[in-house]
């Protein structure tokens, strides 16, 4: 009755592992530690704790009406997929608009209809998101316009310089130069 | 070594939680997004779509003139595109998916074929 019975050591990396595993486990937890400013710095953005946005562009004259404009982030604008490059603005009406004011529409360059009058902002009127296509042709000297729809039917526009709404934007265009 | 069921198990659920964690992302936007090209002298093709990738058979395509008259009120086909004769008169193209949701195409921004 002589059973031979072989048994290969064990290799290096699972003595390793065997011994350290929950001191890694441990490691991997600590990680997301690392994110959590950025975390919270954007959950209270998102919320509107830290303001409309990361920079105020200020109160807007519309009319009869205005509103509160800021850019989500100051930043340059970020390419989202095939649509091009966006950017993020927010908005609050002014207390006065908030029932009157049906739609508010952004745009670069001034619309050539109510139709066309660029991207809408959504959300509540107290702090509005829209997210607007920047072309790459964009001259940096254009106008930002910003119209405003009456439930009424009445319709307002206004418009300040883009290098006002958003230094970043402007300075992404120069970078890049001009495209045709 | 053979691997017990429960650990394949946890295997595939924690491959399948990291592939929708990196397939989420592509799912937030939907801008609307138009182009246009002429396919000869006299014709204009374009195609309408959103950039989650999905066409836009039905949406409303107007080729506007500059003086707000609609020269061709139009409807994408099922392919997504609708093709028109080149107006005699200055014009462009609204690619029109529900208010604030527009594309404007110039057609000084239509390329020669």
């Amino acid at each position: 009755m002589n059973k031979a019975i072989s048994i290969t050591p064990p290799s290096r990396l699972s003595r390793f592992w065997h011994k350290w595993r929950f001191h890694i486990n441990v490691l991997l937890l600590l990680i997301p530690l690392g994110f959590m400013p950025k975390y919270f710095a954007d959950a209270s953005l998102f919320r509107g704790d830290s303001g409309l946005g990361q920079r105020e562009i200020g109160t807007v004259q519309v009319g009869p009406w205005s509103l509160r404009l800021a850019e989500l982030r100051e930043e340059a604008p970020s390419l989202s997929g095939p649509a091009g490059y966006m950017k993020d603005f927010t908005a609050a009406l002014c207390d006065a608009c908030v029932e009157p004011v049906k739609a508010t529409y952004l745009r670069i360059g001034k619309p050539r209809s109510l139709r066309a009058a660029g991207t809408i902002f959504f959300g509540t009127p107290y702090r509005m998101g829209t997210q607007m296509p920047i072309p790459e042709k964009t001259k940096p000297d254009a106008e930002l316009w910003i119209t405003m729809e009456g439930w009424d039917g009445s319709m307002h526009q206004a418009s300040i310089p883009l290098s006002q709404a958003s230094p970043a934007t402007v300075a992404w265009l120069n970078k890049q130069g001009a495209k045709p | 070594m053979t691997r017990s069921p429960l650990h394949s198990r946890l295997l595939a659920s924690a491959a399948l939680l990291v592939l929708s964690a990196g397939f989420s992302a592509s799912a937030l936007a939907h801008n609307p997004m138009c182009e246009c090209k002429a396919i000869d002298a006299e014709q204009i093709q374009c195609t309408g779509g959103f950039s989650d990738g999905s066409g836009a058979p039905g949406v409303t395509l107007d080729v506007i003139g500059y003086d707000e008259t609609i020269l061709v009120p139009g409807k994408l086909g099922a392919d997504s595109t609708l093709t028109f004769k080149k107006p005699g008169s200055e014009f462009y193209v609204l690619f029109d998916a529900g208010p604030g949701h527009v594309v404007e195409i110039d057609q000084a921004d239509i390329q020669a074929p």
